[in-house]
């Protein structure tokens, strides 16, 4: 991996970053709008590199690893390009086009999310500030 | 021949002669299919100075050469000719049911010519072919006469119809196959019109196909359907439909709004995108003939002041036009629009952007109530819009309806008051609904390059400036990124030959983002046989590109038409791309030198189209 020196250190940094995300009303009804269980996957870069974000019944909630039910969208990447595209540095259709991002299921929920990548993007700058990580921010 | 039938029936409406004809293999090697075999057709056979609304002039219906052979996304039809609303080469492109029954009957194409003494319709049963009155019809709404057919002769037998605005020479009516799939652009309604020729009804009864290598072929078939199918777009436009990602859209400064005066307009995002479509109207999904990605919606608005019972709903195209571009983010009012416009048969982007720019018009007070014939044209005014703007373009009555059955180019040469600066439209075709400014600067390039006029869909570089397209075996492996000129030109020749394929292919742009390079020629290969390499393929799509330069250039056009609008151009006021200039002319320039076409005349130079095997057409023009 290029920005992580282990499979901890980013799904801490995404965790925490759904968690500082979910703080924001704008985010957090954007959201709840996805009504889904999804996985980001990782695991290319070792078998406990993933979380989930559940955000059905009207609520929203992270953690790391595999879920316990079956997720109605599984997006798997690499670690560091999921650092890039939550900098806010890598083209999500791009990345699918090329086959960088593998997606399973239906992605029309987070198409709604789409918009609101680069507020997350300011969220994931301040996150990483926030847990000493200032070197990872991509300028 | 494999692939093609080699066969087109041509259809002279005043003496009544019907002609099979066949058609030299060297043209569809050379033109494919579709809009550049039309463009062959044209070419050769054209009165070049006949009114697009004369007896001389000539309507083209074309297939592409994978027309009915069950690939997902192949089953569209070109109509061509010279387009009565820019007086210049145009071509539409349909989904929907009428390509594969052509090819099934024994056909490729059909030319229609002269005018009928009385209304008629064409009747096509396999190889029989007849000319039959039509006068119940005339006068009638495409869904009424739809239904009619249909119930008279079976569900089987396909339609192409005009409604009431093709019949009364509306500059933008549009064809319709099976009441919803519209031949929408550059108004080859009012030429059937001019013909008296309410449709087309046709009919086969078997599918029997020659192909140049048909087990490599149902191979590959299956490999692509299933490819295509899975695609994450595909997934998204079949739950959403054409406008899923108009929210995306709308924060990027890509959907155009109040006459393009504005890139930004936050509530109306959740209101119009196609999720909100699915939560609130849709019913049920519809597809394409062999098509499984099923993007098409069928919709019912219950209540209400646009309340209207089940049936097609509105694409992408439709609900920005009668919403965002009107100052309206009311969903139902853009279902009902969309619904009127298919019954009386009126291309619905050059409709809205005539009202929009009617609106304009109207609030600067360049459009005063003596042109208007009393009627307030004030944004998002939904209602006016559908009862009584829509009805009267249709019949082109009064003042209003006339002047806008126009459409927006000549509607603001005829009112004057330097309106023609705002309007939106390139060569007189107004533009669809992705504004480059916040869709990507490359996309003003190819409106401007595209011979019909600002077209979205004549090449993919909408797409290839999201980042949807990838061709490395081409030279396509870079980003773009979208708000700047960087690699436009460059990236430009490479869209403008790909599009041609598409559009000779008859090939929807939405399903064939899935297929490769080699797949692309391969398909060819295992339908017609031409042994093409990757190399001939690409060059048959530039030569396609450089004819259609040349019969605009016979038709009067010049390098100086290859143009915006100073409303296209100014920089917006708001939005993602606030306050950004698109360097238009230093891509223009850098193009026309990479494509080797002469700066006056905006025709590719004698060399290059001797290099192309165009040798013959280069004497014509050089």
């Amino acid at each position: 991996m290029e920005f992580w020196k282990d499979e901890k250190e980013p799904i801490s940094a995404f965790v925490k970053l759904f968690e500082n995300s979910m703080k924001d009303e704008e985010l957090m009804g954007g959201l709840k709008k996805v009504n889904q269980l999804i996985w980001f996957d990782y695991t290319q870069d070792g078998p406990n590199c993933s979380f989930w974000v559940d955000c059905r019944g009207g609520d929203v909630k992270v953690g790391a690893g595999k879920p316990d039910g079956d997720p109605d969208l599984t997006m798997s990447l690499s670690a560091d390009d999921a650092h890039r595209s939550w900098s806010n540095k890598l083209n999500p259709v791009m990345a699918i086009t090329r086959k960088k991002i593998k997606v399973k299921g239906s992605a029309t929920g987070l198409l709604k999310l789409a918009p609101k990548l680069k507020k997350v993007a300011v969220i994931y700058e301040n996150t990483l500030k926030e847990m000493g990580m200032e070197d990872k921010i991509l300028k | 021949m494999n692939g093609n039938t080699g066969k087109i029936i041509t259809v002279q409406l005043t003496s009544g002669d019907l002609v099979i004809a066949e058609l030299p293999e060297e043209y569809y090697q050379k033109y494919i299919g579709g809009s550049g075999l039309a463009a062959r057709y044209f070419w050769e056979h054209a009165d070049f100075d006949a009114d697009p609304l004369s007896p001389e002039a000539m309507l083209i219906f074309m297939n592409g050469p994978f027309s009915g052979l069950k690939l997902s996304g192949a089953s569209r039809n070109c109509i061509a000719g010279r387009s009565p609303l820019t007086g210049i080469w145009g071509d539409s492109s349909c989904g929907g049911y009428f390509a594969p029954e052509l090819r099934y009957a024994g056909y490729d194409g059909i030319v229609i010519a002269g005018r009928a003494e009385k209304p008629s319709l064409i009747f096509i049963e396999d190889e029989r072919v007849s000319i039959v009155d039509a006068a119940e019809y005339w006068g009638k709404g495409i869904e009424e006469v739809n239904r009619s057919l249909k119930e008279k002769h079976g569900k089987d037998y396909r339609t192409v119809l005009i409604g009431p605005a093709g019949e009364a020479g509306v500059k933008y009516a549009n064809i319709i196959n099976e009441g919803h799939h519209a031949f929408g652009r550059t108004g080859f309604g009012a030429v059937m019109g001019s013909k008296n020729l309410k449709g087309i009804v046709i009919h086969a009864s078997k599918k029997e196909m020659k192909l140049a290598d048909p087990k490599r072929y149902e191979e590959l078939r299956k490999e692509l359907n299933s490819k295509i199918k899975e695609a994450l777009a595909s997934t998204v436009l079949h739950e959403n439909g054409t406008a899923a990602n108009l929210e995306g859209g709308v924060y990027n400064g890509d959907v155009p709004i109040k006459n393009w005066t504005s890139n930004f307009w936050e509530e109306m995002a959740d209101a119009l995108t196609g999720g909100t479509l699915t939560d609130t109207y849709l019913t049920r999904t519809a597809a394409c003939a062999y098509c499984g990605v099923a993007c098409k919606r069928v919709v019912e608005v219950k209540e209400g002041p646009f309340a209207i019972p089940e049936g097609p709903g509105p694409e992408y195209e439709t609900i920005v036009s009668f919403g965002s571009l009107l100052g309206s983010m009311d969903l139902a009012a853009c279902c009902k629009a969309g619904r009127v416009c298919n019954d009386i048969g009126i291309d619905t982007i050059t409709a809205g952007g005539t009202i929009a720019w009617a609106m304009e018009a109207w609030e600067r007070g360049d459009l005063t109530e003596e042109d208007t014939d009393g009627v307030s044209l004030d944004w998002g005014d939904m209602a006016t819009v559908i009862d009584v703007v829509l009805p009267k373009i249709a019949r082109r009555e009064g003042k209003l309806g006339t002047l806008l059955s126009e459409g927006s180019r000549s509607a603001a040469d005829a009112i004057g008051k330097n309106s023609r600066a705002y309007t939106v439209q390139s060569k007189g075709l107004e533009a669809p609904m992705h504004d480059p400014r916040g869709g990507g600067h490359g996309l003003a390039l190819t409106y401007a390059m595209s011979a019909r006029g600002a077209c979205h869909v004549a090449d993919p570089m909408l797409f290839m400036e999201m980042g949807a397209c990838f061709y490395p075996e081409i030279g396509f492996e870079y980003e773009l990124e979208p708000m700047t000129d960087e690699y436009k030109p460059e990236t430009a020749v490479i869209s403008i030959q790909i599009g041609a394929l598409e559009n000779s292919a008859c090939f929807c742009q939405f399903a064939d983002r899935e297929v490769t390079i080699p797949e692309w020629v391969e398909l060819f290969n295992t339908v017609a046989g031409y042994g093409w390499d990757q190399d001939d393929m690409m060059r048959a799509g530039r030569r396609v590109f450089y004819l259609k330069r040349l019969l605009n250039y016979r038709l009067g056009c010049t390098a100086q038409d290859d143009d915006l609008t100073p409303r296209m151009l100014e920089p917006a006021r708001d939005g993602e791309p606030e306050g950004v200039e698109i360097n238009f002319s230093g891509m223009k320039e850098k193009f026309y030198q990479l494509m080797q076409m002469d700066p006056e005349k905006g025709i590719p130079v004698k060399t290059v189209l001797e290099e192309f095997d165009m040798g013959d057409e280069a004497k014509v023009i050089w």
